[in-house]
């Protein structure tokens, strides 16, 4: 018995077609994220989930049993929503409106009971709105005004909660609080909530429902559903997928502007990186249009998972490993071909000092250090070898440069 | 909060009664009780006269205020009102056919169906993909006053009527009112009360309909029931006393202002205040006025409080 099944619903708003053959459930004491672009049916969906608007075809279920055998009141007591937001037109207070939560269970004649009012106060409690019990809900700011809408829902007693962007027009702490609120309460109660924010949704979600185009497009845990090929098909954009460094949950990075639309050089330029210092200069020599590669890298490095993003073919090895002689080879392969070498102002351990040790068979290749300044400076973690072998680089002939736009002119000059 | 009301409502349940004590002593024909059964016909004026017109401004006056509470709630705007959306010109025009066509047989079932079919007309021209924005509903009910008041006058003229009966039903009045009439506006307190036992539903979807439905409040059926309620009220109001405007505006306004927009409070202290309004309007009319028609003492304070309410919706 699921809480929520959507089988196959169709939804339109006159002749235009909303929502098409859209199916999904949901496990109880899940919270289900619903993404997609603007225009992609999201509030639609929590809107025939909640029975604002009734599908063509197809049925809504809520514990296998049929939305339209509901009565209004039933179905208040089972679902309850929190919309985006609501202008209020009249004064009235925190309280009144909470307790307007209570609606459903509350008969014609009656005016509530103790235990109504017991519910609103808990509500309120757990919403953190009871300090403003007696103020006008004109009165307070907006992610006040949000909770006291969540403490109304949860007035309600609800085995369902939909959040149709509920927190999209609040800053961040309170986008955070409230869905730290809603997250809490997932023992008793299964939701459902739209969101813009993909971060958060990754975060807070057990699963998550991609639509695009009236359809559903993904389904499944946060990190099958954001990859950068959904991201790129779904919403047109180039971002990086990573790991939360604390929440292990996928984040997304989009990579702001163009990315190369004009196919990269043969001859290229190989770049020597790792730990993050070079991920923006892949960045700009891809954007440029240079023909890159790069590494050793290992699998667990920034640098590689920015090579990836952008295609860039990258010498992998594994994860904390020294680089082996057949990455050494292909090191060997990859800088032979290239016109030029790029090293950027890495720590060096023994782990990759190989990368900079190949270079000294190098005599005649144009070796150029990104390294902020005339005094190049690496982190040595291999007492002194890499120092000596960067300075016999630079006696060599080597070229330093501060910045990457250094980098790229100087590159432009061989071309 | 539930003290202040409870206090609210018993003082002008006074004012209301010591009001009506004064209405009814008060009159062109005496100003004291002394002068009134001094009179050689003071009963007959007493209990002929005054006592019934009092009665029923008092009630005329609730159910214009109740019908402007619910319909305000309902529309979540506070700029409509039975008179400004068209509700008593429909109501007018009925009560005109019926004395025109079967000489005033019915009057209150007549203007019942004219209120209920203009209100409904004006709901269906001024909603708009679910919503009933002001501007909409304001304009569609200016424009079918006048057409039906143009009805009306049309109707009233051809049929020999004089001026003097068309101004009664476009301004409203209290003159010939009689103890038949008193009969007919016992049903005011039910469907007063008819809205009463919808006032938590009536404060829910003043949030907004898809709101209300998320509550368990059956929006469709609900604003039908209050369409038609409101209609009732304001049929048998225009029935007895013509299309008198703004009192269904003024009231819930002013109460909002010193009960709060909990349309429990709300609804019973403005039908207090809308009974205490308009008899103060007609008795100071039949006592100061020459007995003019009504509508005009509440068209000037209503119609001023309109453009002030109009402009501070503009500011905000």
């Amino acid at each position: 018995m699921k809480p929520v099944e959507v089988i196959g619903i169709d939804v339109s708003y006159g002749a235009k077609k909303v929502l098409e053959a859209i199916s999904l459930h949901v496990e109880r004491g899940e919270i289900l994220g619903i993404i997609g672009p603007n225009g992609s049916g999201k509030t639609t969906l929590i809107k025939a989930m909640s029975r604002i608007v009734a599908p063509e075809n197809g049925e809504v279920h809520l514990n296998d049993r049929n939305l339209d055998s509901f009565s209004f009141r039933e179905l208040a007591q089972q679902v309850a929503v929190v919309p985006q937001e609501i202008s209020i037109g009249f004064d009235y207070t925190v309280r009144d409106i909470v307790m307007m939560g209570r609606h459903p269970y509350i008969g014609r004649l009656s005016s509530g009971t103790a235990r109504d009012l017991e519910v609103c106060d808990r509500a309120m409690h757990l919403a953190n709105v009871a300090h403003l019990a007696g103020s006008s809900v004109n009165e307070i700011s907006g992610g006040e005004r949000q909770r006291v809408l969540i403490a109304r829902a949860l007035a309600q007693e609800p085995k369902i909660l939909l959040l149709d962007e509920a927190t999209s027009n609040l800053d961040i702490s309170h986008r955070i609080e409230i869905l730290n609120i809603i997250r809490s309460l997932t023992d008793e109660i299964t939701v459902i909530s739209v969101f813009h924010d993909l971060n958060l949704a990754a975060y807070y979600c057990d699963r998550l429902i991609m639509l695009k185009d009236r359809q559903v497009f993904a389904v499944g845990e946060p990190r099958d559903v954001l990859t950068q090929e959904t991201l790129n098909a779904v919403y047109g954009i180039d971002a990086l997928v990573k790991t939360h460094p604390l929440t292990g949950k996928p984040y997304i990075l989009p990579v702001y502007g163009h990315t190369a639309d004009h196919q990269p050089e043969e001859e290229g330029v190989h770049v020597i990186c790792g730990g993050g210092t070079g991920s923006d200069l892949l960045y700009a020599l891809h954007r440029e249009g240079f023909g890159v590669s790069t590494g050793v890298l290992n699998l667990l490095d920034t640098d590689y998972a920015a090579a990836t993003a952008l295609g860039i073919p990258c010498i992998t090895e594994a994860p904390f490993a020294a680089i082996s002689p057949d990455a050494r080879d292909n090191l060997r392969r990859c800088i032979d071909a290239a016109y030029a070498v790029v090293v950027t102002a890495m720590p060096i351990g023994q782990g990759n000092i190989e990368n900079i040790r190949i270079l000294k068979d190098y005599r005649d290749k144009p070796i150029i250090l990104l390294c902020g300044g005339a005094n190049p400076s690496f982190q040595d973690y291999v007492g002194g070898e890499a120092e000596a072998i960067i300075r016999e680089l630079l006696d060599r002939g080597a070229v330093t440069a501060g910045r990457i736009d250094e980098v790229l002119q100087v590159l432009e000059r061989m071309d | 909060m539930r003290r202040t009301a409870l206090i609210t409502i018993l003082s002008l349940t006074g004012i209301l009664l010591a009001s009506m004590a004064c209405a009814v002593i008060l009159g062109p024909a005496s100003s004291s009780p002394g002068a009134l059964f001094a009179l050689p016909n003071a009963w007959k004026i007493f209990w002929d006269v005054r006592l019934p017109r009092v009665i029923v401004a008092a009630l005329v006056g609730c159910a214009l205020a109740v019908a402007g509470t619910a319909m305000q709630g309902l529309f979540r705007n506070s700029m409509a009102d039975p008179y400004i959306i068209g509700t008593s010109s429909g109501g007018a025009l009925g009560a005109t056919l019926s004395i025109v066509l079967f000489a005033g047989t019915g009057r209150p079932v007549f203007a019942f169906i004219g209120a209920t079919v203009a209100t409904f007309t004006v709901y269906t021209i001024a909603r708009q993909g679910g919503k009933v924005p002001v501007e909409t509903l304001l304009l569609s009910g200016v424009a079918l006053s006048m057409l039906l008041s143009a009805f009306l006058s049309f109707l009233m003229y051809t049929a020999g009527k004089s001026l003097h009966q068309i101004m009664f039903w476009l301004m409203g009045g209290f003159w010939n009112v009689s103890w038949d009439d008193v009969r007919i506006a016992i049903l005011i307190p039910i469907g007063c009360l008819v809205i009463y036992l919808y006032a938590r539903d009536i404060n829910i979807i003043s949030l907004g309909e898809e709101d209300a439905i998320h509550l368990g409040v059956n929006v469709e059926r609900l604003k039908q029931l209050l369409l038609f309620a409101s209609a009732f009220l304001t049929g048998i109001a225009v029935s007895i006393a013509g299309a008198i405007g703004f009192i269904g505006l003024i009231t819930p306004h002013v109460m909002r202002l010193i009960v709060g927009p909990d349309h429990r409070i709300l609804l019973p202290a403005a039908a207090l205040a809308g009974g205490i309004l308009l008899l103060w309007s007609d008795t100071i009319t039949r006592t100061f006025a020459g007995d003019m028609p009504v509508g005009i003492i509440t068209a000037c304070f209503g119609a001023p409080f309109f453009i002030y309410l109009l402009r501070s919706r503009m500011k905000a």
